[in-house]
């Protein structure tokens, strides 16, 4: 593992963290604006969604750190037509304009909401796009290891699971920001908060289920496989990284199964809000630790067949 | 054009290396770069007859692997700089003005071809000796070989010629490039993912 791996992970992971992130705001957005109203909501997300621009930025640069011909890196979106690390970079870069379109009219109101929808709409399918296609990049037909229906699935699910924490933990800070400000109005938002983060533990716990079913069974199907590239892969997992996948698998069971609990159960009862926002960043801190160590272990399983 | 294509007989070949370093001296290499490598494979155990004597069926052979210039070049695909290209005559060469130096074709490649310059920070794989085969000489590796056991040739007179095998041990199975590669297997020669044997020379290839 050198500098260009550790840019990889970065750009993978915060990637993902935005596009999860976007998706979730949108969908919280939606039941919050349906009962509460277009001011609560908007007062309610708005530095959120302000938030993710620095996240996809810096995942961005960081894939530049990957380069070995930095300079060149514009060619990347030269070979559409056939390769999927192409699709990765136009979807990216897409996503990021019209990310950036959709937040820009959101903070100053420009345009009517149904456009802005409209335009967040387009935003979150090309962030579909751009994960299924990071996915696509590794599953290539010489490696055996990364070529499994296991690389999509622990994709979109560190996506949204990466995505809702992350919410979560914005929505915590924005919170005590208007509970300093303008402590009249911060009422009927603690009201909003305690709901929102009570569907985001759900979720979480839900997510986190699909990454404790699929990391044994691709372990399974990768021993079971009979390709000596797999073989090789399994070995690196169970032998020379077993520590570092059993404290990823407890991190991430930790962070989001058992945080996740006390978060939903914490945001049950009014008049906690300390404790929820504390329960929450620190949910949101473990998975991340727990999602960039599982990545680590993602490209430190790197066997191709042949030689 | 007609691909052009390496013949490499496994019967003939000592494991000498005089190919891997003919390559280095005349694209001069580093010495971490190896374009063409010679992979050694072997394996074999002792088994126990009735009479309590032992029989042995350790083997060993070499295997020279350089591009294989593939006629579905997986390394061509995923170059999201389209930097690697194809000539009529099937060499696949990557023009290090366009590499990003993402190292993709490295991961994609099962020949272990595509390898990255630290100097340039681009990717350089083996070039077929273009500049010789322009000039109507052979590659330098086939000019090198002490034993006669590497060829170049068009990819369907070579088949016509040896067979059309372009898989052995430990190469990985050639449906999935369709390399331009014509193998003559000596008696010893495993099949491809057989598990017979092993990888004798790891770091060298």
């Amino acid at each position: 593992m050198d500098v260009r791996e550790w840019a990889l992970i970065a750009f993978t992971i915060l990637s993902q963290m935005a596009v999860g992130s976007f998706i979730v705001l949108g969908i919280v957005y939606f039941f919050v604006n349906r009962k509460w109203g277009e001011a609560e909501a908007d007062r309610f997300s708005d530095r959120a969604l302000l938030a993710i621009g620095p996240v996809l930025i810096l995942g961005t640069l960081a894939s530049l750190f990957h380069l070995g011909n930095p300079l060149n890196a514009y060619r990347a979106i030269s070979n559409i037509g056939e390769s999927w690390l192409s699709r990765e970079i136009l979807t990216n870069v897409l996503f990021i304009g019209l990310g950036a379109v959709f937040a820009f009219m959101q903070w100053r109101k420009i345009g009517s909401p149904a456009l802005r929808t409209a335009i967040a709409a387009v935003a979150a399918i090309v962030g579909v796009v751009l994960v299924y296609s990071m996915a696509q990049v590794y599953m290539l037909r010489t490696a055996p290891a990364w070529n499994t229906l296991a690389t999509p699935i622990t994709f979109f699910t560190t996506t949204f699971l990466l995505g809702a924490l992350a919410v979560g933990a914005a929505y915590v800070v924005n919170y005590a920001m208007i509970k300093r400000s303008d402590p009249d109005c911060a009422a009927a938002q603690c009201d909003i908060l305690r709901s929102a983060l009570r569907w985001l533990a759900l979720a979480a716990v839900l997510l986190v289920g699909v990454h404790l079913v699929v990391q044994p069974l691709y372990v399974a199907y990768l021993s079971n496989s009979g390709t000596a590239a797999a073989s090789e892969a399994v070995d690196i997992l169970m032998g020379e990284y077993s520590v570092l996948f059993a404290l990823r698998l407890a991190l991430v069971f930790v962070g989001a199964a058992i945080l996740g609990a006390f978060i939903y159960r914490t945001a049950s009862t009014p008049g906690r809000e300390m404790v929820l926002g504390n329960l929450a960043i620190l949910a949101f801190a473990v998975v991340l630790v727990a999602e960039v160590m599982g990545r680590f272990l993602f490209y430190a399983m790197q066997t191709n067949v042949g030689l | 054009m007609a691909q052009l294509a390496f013949y490499f007989n496994t019967a003939r070949c000592t494991g000498c290396k005089a190919c891997m370093v003919a390559c280095q001296d005349k694209h001069d290499l580093p010495a971490e770069t190896r374009w063409r490598r010679v992979a050694e494979y072997s394996g074999g155990e002792w088994t126990r007859n009735n009479d309590n004597t032992f029989t042995q069926n350790v083997f060993a052979y070499y295997m020279s692997v350089a591009c294989n210039h593939c006629e579905r070049p997986i390394c061509q695909e995923v170059c999201p700089a389209a930097a690697i290209t194809k000539r009529d005559d099937g060499i696949v060469l990557i023009d290090e003005d366009k590499c990003i130096g993402c190292r993709y074709c490295e991961w994609a490649c099962p020949y272990s071809a595509p390898q990255f310059n630290e100097d340039t920070g681009t990717m350089t794989k083996c070039t077929m000796c273009v500049d010789y085969i322009d000039e109507g000489q052979d590659p330098a590796c086939v000019t090198a070989c002490p034993s006669r056991a590497l060829e170049i040739g068009e990819l369907e007179e070579l088949r016509a010629k040896y067979g059309d095998l372009a898989e052995v041990a430990p190469l990985p199975e050639a449906a999935l490039t369709e390399p331009a590669l014509v193998i003559q297997p000596s008696a010893k020669v495993k099949p491809v993912e057989s598990g017979a044997g092993m990888l004798a020379n790891p770091k060298e290839v």
